[in-house]
């Protein structure tokens, strides 16, 4: 992209919905629990003196960083191993690393205790009983934010110039030496942007922290949700969610700086996977994939496993659950789920391209792609309602919720990939004559499309996952799979969780089904004109 | 290749407008808002679009305690024309927030078996009560608990598992019932013993119910529940036992009636219809077949019971504070319970 004001007009779209979607609520929320007579100082600093709140504040953040430093370590590994090396099931591993994205928390949680719970295998096997500790908590966080950490890195590594890392192992250099001096000041940013939503996710985190760890590891989002939902108490949570605002926007801010000072065109030479060699390389990969496989595959096994044993499709089981899957609200929901989510990742798309087109050279515009993931979700809820009461049944709002949690994942990473984007053939085209716009068309789209394409699968991701489902207004006519599975999982009865476990099974499927479609669906090819 | 982005795009389209199209009835619209457990079977319902001649627009807003705030964040402008599912315990914060219209009717000038406070009309009820995992309790030989005061005895440490006051409809209702039959010093001298004793805290009744109470994978044999779940686990047996696996314990202060009522919205419309759907709520079809959808009993008194409520037996006693002191004292309550189990 040329250094022009038409990037910047790429802005008006996503920062008006922004606007209206998410800062017009929650500052109506705010002013609605503003008391008359201004708000005190005690108030605003009461989160800071009372040591409830100051440990769920200070307990947040440590998580969080704790999470993205095992994040990290054990997933940039799995991501050098997946862009490096080729192997049977590889592309399986890359969908299937998003699958705990789209999982209901409580059937995650039903899932990680059949595990390390109280009869778990864990327990089974003579280890300690885990539920209830932070380290449950921990492995629930990484089991929904591997996968960020890991598209992000393989991703990224694909993109190391082949030529310098042959340089420096013509020059004797270990691959270790290779990876921390060329690959890794490359992916740096890219890690970064993972990172940092990793944080946020963390951070903000909601239903997980309950469910595994119990009430003594709840986050401050929880601490918001019940005095907003339950208690009404707007003033106090509002003080709240502006510090948690305050403490996040500071993570995006540091977080943008560092993106843009690292951000370096990469070189447009590929380097070709190859298959493991050797023993060391074997196990490398085999080590990679081990950990791949406790922390996101195992619970998923066991939802599917249990799932499988619930649904009487097995010889000599008894069930009926697997009729769930013919019942007229199951049909229902699959439609709502399917059409919701195309909807949303559309609107999600168009907005984060935007955004990232526009935030190449703007700080505060990068920062600004994060403020969805800022901004506390049921503060924005409420302040919804608030704000648009007539519009409160209205299903274009429900698709802008979805799409608002959505786009920030297309954003970043487009933006990412626009950083390391190699500038020669835009300028080689540029001088042929072609226009902007044919410029765009034909090398950057290109070029942007695998990072666009991850974007958009985690985008989908979000849509059929719980988030928005759960804290919007929802009418019975637009149930979702998320939906029914919390409906069943509300009443009692062996028949209902059997049913949960096979729509979250069938939920799953379709996640996978979209991924394969937002991967492989043949859209790069224009009609040729 | 001709099925590049456009067709992509196009596909997408469609389905944004199939999303747009999917409502596109002439009829007037009655707005009712529910808590999120609201289930009445939709031949009933499509039936009742007919004979009112309204499209019912059915709003779920979560949890009961949830659906009424906002229903008062919204009262300047209303998001509903009529509200099902406001209950007893959350009865004296609607009347204080002022957000419901009195109704008058044929179903209010019947008595009702459980009654609440004008102008909710009450629809169905049920026990918030202390379950028990059947098979738990056989396998250790321990015996099965009398009082709230065995609970907080060393025999039971670690069993029970309660919800959390403040984000549970449940939870909250137990609570009522140790203050409303202990008196609040005890009550809470109760719960701060029972902290001691390994109580456990959770989120919601799903949580407790799924992933803490033994019967489910947890380690708690004791959970507070309804006293139809046991009929509904029965229900929804897979190998048709003839005894429910759980059964609920009527403990002496442990237990608290729910009522669940329907309102008119204050400053909502379609008043006649709105009023047709409470007639309708409680006639006999809904009152039947509503209590294996919602695990309630029926508060219209000729109302023949399902027959798998006969697992479902009514506890003798029940136990909540004065209606006043709910009003006044709720809030406290659980700011009180909250930092005396939780902080």
């Amino acid at each position: 992209m040329p250094k022009t004001a038409a990037p910047l007009a790429w802005a008006a779209f996503p920062l008006a919905f922004l606007l209206v979607v998410l800062v017009a609520p929650a500052a109506r929320l705010v002013a609605e629990g503003w008391p008359a007579d201004g708000m005190a100082w005690t108030v605003v600093w009461m989160p800071w003196q009372d040591d409830y709140l100051r440990w769920r504040l200070v307990w947040s953040f440590l998580q969080a960083l704790g999470t993205c430093a095992a994040a990290l370590v054990l997933g940039v590994p799995l991501a050098w191993v997946l862009a490096r090396y080729e192997f049977a099931g590889r592309s399986l591993v890359l969908r299937a690393l998003m699958l705990p994205f789209v999982v209901p928390t409580l059937v995650a949680a039903l899932g990680v205790l059949a595990l390390m719970g109280p009869h778990g295998a864990v327990v089974q096997l003579g280890g300690p009983d885990l539920q209830g500790t932070a380290w449950l908590l921990m492995y629930g966080n990484l089991f929904f934010n591997l996968c960020l950490v890991v598209r992000a890195g393989s991703d990224a590594l694909e993109q190391v110039s082949a030529s310098r890392v042959a340089a420096a192992r013509t020059l004797g250099a270990t691959p270790w030496r290779v990876f921390r001096r060329v690959e890794w000041p490359a992916i740096a940013p890219w890690m970064m942007s993972a990172l940092c939503l990793v944080f946020l996710y963390c951070f903000s985190g909601f239903g997980l922290a309950l469910v595994l760890g119990g009430q003594r590891y709840a986050t401050v989002e929880v601490e918001i949700y019940t005095l907003v939902a339950h208690e009404l108490q707007l003033e106090q949570a509002s003080v709240l969610a502006l510090w948690m605002l305050v403490l996040t926007a500071v993570v995006a801010l540091v977080y943008a700086t560092i993106e843009r000072r690292l951000a370096a065109p990469a070189r447009a030479d590929l380097l070709p996977r190859r298959r493991p060699r050797g023993l060391w390389q074997r196990l490398f990969v085999v080590g990679a994939l081990f950990v791949f496989a406790v922390i996101c595959v195992l619970p998923i096994v066991v939802i599917a496993w249990k799932a499988l044993w619930a649904s009487g499709l097995l010889p000599g089981t008894e069930s009926t659950a697997w009729r769930v899957l013919l019942e007229e609200d199951t049909l229902l929901a699959l439609w709502n789920t399917v059409r919701f989510s195309a909807s949303a990742v559309l609107l999600a798309t168009v907005l984060g391209l935007a955004h990232a087109l526009a935030a190449r050279h703007s700080l505060w515009l990068r920062t600004l792609a994060f403020l969805p993931f800022l901004m506390s979700p049921v503060m924005v809820a409420f302040g919804l309602l608030l704000l648009y009461p007539s519009w409160s049944g209205n299903v274009w709002m429900l698709v802008a919720t979805y799409a608002l949690l959505a786009y920030p994942f297309v954003a970043k990473a487009v933006a990412a990939a626009l950083d390391s984007m190699p500038v020669q053939y835009l300028h080689a085209a540029r001088s042929l004559g072609a226009s902007p716009w044919r410029a765009f068309w034909r090398v950057t789209f290109p070029l942007l499309l695998p990072a666009l394409r991850r974007g958009m699968a985690f985008a989908v991701a979000t849509a059929l996952g719980e988030f928005a489902a759960t804290l919007f207004l929802s009418r019975p006519e637009w149930a979702t799979l998320t939906t029914l599975i919390y409906q069943r999982l509300g009443r009692p009865g062996a028949a209902n969780l059997d049913s949960a476990l096979v729509l979250a099974s069938l939920l799953m499927l379709l996640t996978l089904l979209a991924f394969a479609f937002i991967e492989h669906a043949d859209w790069r090819e224009p009609h040729h004109a | 290749m001709k099925h590049g982005i456009f067709s992509w795009v196009a596909g997408s389209l469609a389905s944004l407008t199939l999303v747009a199209t999917a409502h596109a009835a002439d009829l007037p619209e009655l707005r009712v808002l529910t808590h999120s457990s609201f289930a009445v079977p939709k031949p009933l319902l499509a039936q009742f679009e007919q004979d009112a001649g309204v499209k019912l627009r059915i709003t779920k807003a979560g949890d009961a305690g949830e659906m009424l705030n906002k229903l008062i964040l919204t009262r300047a402008n209303p998001i509903a024309d009529v509200v099902f599912g406001i209950d007893n315990a959350l009865a004296p914060k609607a009347l204080a927030a002022d957000v419901l219209d009195a109704y008058r009717g044929a179903a209010t000038s019947r008595a009702a078996v459980a009654p609440l406070p004008a102008p909710l009309v009450p629809v169905d009820y049920g026990y918030v009560t202390v379950n028990f995992d059947k098979s738990w309790f056989a396998k250790s030989g321990v015996a099965l608990p009398k009082t709230l005061e065995d609970l907080a005895q060393p025999a039971y440490a670690g069993l029970l598992v309660v919800q959390n006051p403040a984000t549970s409809s449940p939870g909250h209702a137990f609570m009522l019932a140790t203050l409303g039959a202990m008196g609040e010093e005890k009550a809470f001298d109760w719960w701060a013993r029972m902290r001691a004793n390994g109580l456990k805290v959770a989120k919601g009744w799903s949580e407790a119910y799924y992933t803490d109470f033994s019967r489910n994978g947890g380690k708690y044999p004791l959970v507070v529940s309804y006293a139809t779940s046991p009929a509904a686990e029965l229900f929804y047996a897979k190998d048709k036992p003839a005894e429910p696996p759980t059964g609920s314990l009527s403990l002496q202060g442990g237990v608290y009636r729910q009522v669940e009522g329907v309102a008119l919205v204050k400053g909502g419309a379609q008043r006649e219809a709105a009023g047709k759907l409470i007639e309708f709520l409680r006639s006999v079809p809904v009152q039947q077949q509503m209590q294996t959808e919602m695990w309630m009993y029926p508060v219209e008194a000729g109302v023949a019971r399902a027959e798998v409520m006969r697992f479902a037996p009514e506890p003798a006693a029940f136990h909540a504070p004065a209606d006043r002191d709910m009003a006044a004292r709720d809030a406290d309550w659980v700011a009180r319970w909250t930092k005396l189990v939780l902080k």
